[in-house]
């Protein structure tokens, strides 16, 4: 569809410039008469043409109903959006929103947990155990 | 498995993880956001952009997980040098990087103590009020670490964080009503977070557990908890799980009539009807069965929930569908 729509758009703008070019000759070489036709014909097609390609080329909608839009959040993973920081960290798309509440672990579950409550010391002991007993996930 | 990221990290980081953030130190501590050219220049050549000092601070903070000290006392001068030694956040993060390095209980009491001198000076930083209930936690005084959660919940009722917090602390002593009263304080600021339904749904759950037998008011309201949750949200494995857990329980109890009405007198809250019950357990079924079908597929658009808990729900049904056969 992307290349569909992107093809209709390029198709588009050369019979738009072509358009308004004759548009422009003819005003010049004939000041008195309306403008013909094919010329009317042309640019009416050449907007055709960019509007649906337009439509088709745009990206998916984005669910406006909340139940619909949390649920495609935790369905889907994360994904790039194909941009990056100076750092070399990409930019992800969105996530959940209520995750810095760390209710997701459950109780006593393993989770990150609050971010202002980070219990440094005993993360840091699971990754000692975990270098000892040999790395495995 | 997508690939581990600072700039938003995901909400859970078992070591492999940890060790893949970490690894990230040296290109970035190579490479200063700041420029060290002279004042007026120095604006108009630094590469900061807002999402450096997240990275900054991220890196810190794996940085001191996976034990790697020296980045992190790199990063934190750092952030230091750019924000100022009695930036808030900067103190706290210097906190953190004493209370790694701290090598036993002693040595985290001294970091304690620093943090109330920090408090005697600026009663009002409120991040080093919940670094030092955080390391009251670490010193397994559960107690006292509510008793200062409860303080700092006085001055600012609205922090969700912090009352979320103190929920899961009084979950960890089972005080499941003080619990639940903790996180439907988070529900009046976030009414619409289908975790903290859950959550709420998960400590009535529990307390009916404790108890020798199940109380219809109790698993009433966590069944509407959970089916708040997947209200909220379509696709919410935890609340589709914990349905079927309540519903499981609630059908017996709704069709022997005479506990109905025995619990039924000077209640507030009315229970649900069997048909509805099963309806939602009917629901929570399927729903379950289609993602864990979805997820076993290998489907694109349903990667993202976490593999333990897809096996949970796998096994959830298969010993449901035990008992049916």
């Amino acid at each position: 569809m992307p290349f569909l729509g992107t093809a209709l758009n390029g198709a588009g703008l050369i019979f738009l410039t072509h358009a308004v070019y004759s548009t422009h000759e003819h005003s010049v070489a004939f000041a008195a008469s309306p403008v013909p036709l094919d010329i009317t014909i042309e640019l009416l097609l050449s907007i055709f043409l960019l509007s649906a390609g337009i439509v088709l080329s745009s990206p998916d909608f984005k669910p406006i109903q909340w139940a619909q839009w949390s649920g495609k959040i935790s369905r889907e993973t994360r994904k790039g959006e194909g941009q990056w920081t100076r750092e070399g960290e990409e930019f992800l798309s969105e996530g959940d929103p209520y995750a810095f509440l760390g209710l997701d672990g459950g109780i006593g579950g393993k989770s990150e947990g609050r971010r202002g409550f980070w219990d440094v010391r005993a993360k840091r002991k699971e990754y000692e155990e975990w270098v000892k007993s040999g790395g495995q996930s | 498995m997508a690939q581990a990221n600072l700039l938003s990290p995901p909400s859970s980081i078992p070591p492999a993880t940890a060790l893949q953030l970490s690894q990230k130190a040296p290109p970035i501590i190579s490479s200063s956001p700041t420029s060290s050219l002279p004042w007026p220049l120095s604006l108009l050549f630094s590469s900061e952009t807002p999402e450096s000092w997240t990275i900054n601070e991220n890196l810190l903070l794996s940085c001191l997980r996976t034990g790697d000290d020296k980045s992190a006392r790199i990063l934190l001068e750092r952030l230091s040098q750019r924000f100022g030694d009695s930036n808030e956040r900067v103190i706290t993060l210097r906190g953190v990087y004493e209370e790694a390095l701290a090598k036993n209980n002693s040595e985290l009491e001294q970091v304690f103590k620093r943090y109330e001198d920090i408090l005697k000076d600026d009663p009002t930083n409120f991040t080093v009020r919940k670094r030092r209930v955080a390391v009251l936690k670490s010193l397994g005084r559960i107690q006292d670490a509510i008793t200062a959660l409860t303080v700092l919940l006085d001055y600012s009722p609205t922090d969700a964080e912090s009352w979320a917090e103190l929920s899961e602390l009084y979950a960890r002593v089972g005080e499941w009503s003080k619990a639940i009263f903790a996180l439907e304080e988070v529900l009046l600021v976030y009414p619409n977070a289908w975790s903290a339904h859950a959550q709420v749904a998960t400590l009535h759950y529990l307390s009916t557990q404790s108890s020798s037998s199940p109380s219809l008011p109790a698993l009433s309201l966590a069944l509407k908890h959970f089916s708040r949750s997947i209200e909220l949200n379509e696709s919410y494995l935890r609340g589709y799980y914990g349905l079927k857990l309540v519903t499981k329980k609630l059908i017996p109890i709704l069709s022997d009539s005479s506990s109905v009405k025995r619990s039924n007198g000077d209640e507030e809250v009315q229970p649900p009807k069997l048909q509805t019950v099963k309806k939602l357990e009917e629901l929570a079924t399927t729903k379950l069965a289609e993602i864990v079908r979805q997820y076993g597929a290998g489907k694109k658009g349903w990667a993202g929930f976490a593999e333990a808990e897809v096996i949970a729900a796998r096994e959830l049904l298969d010993r449901d569908g035990k008992i049916e056969r």
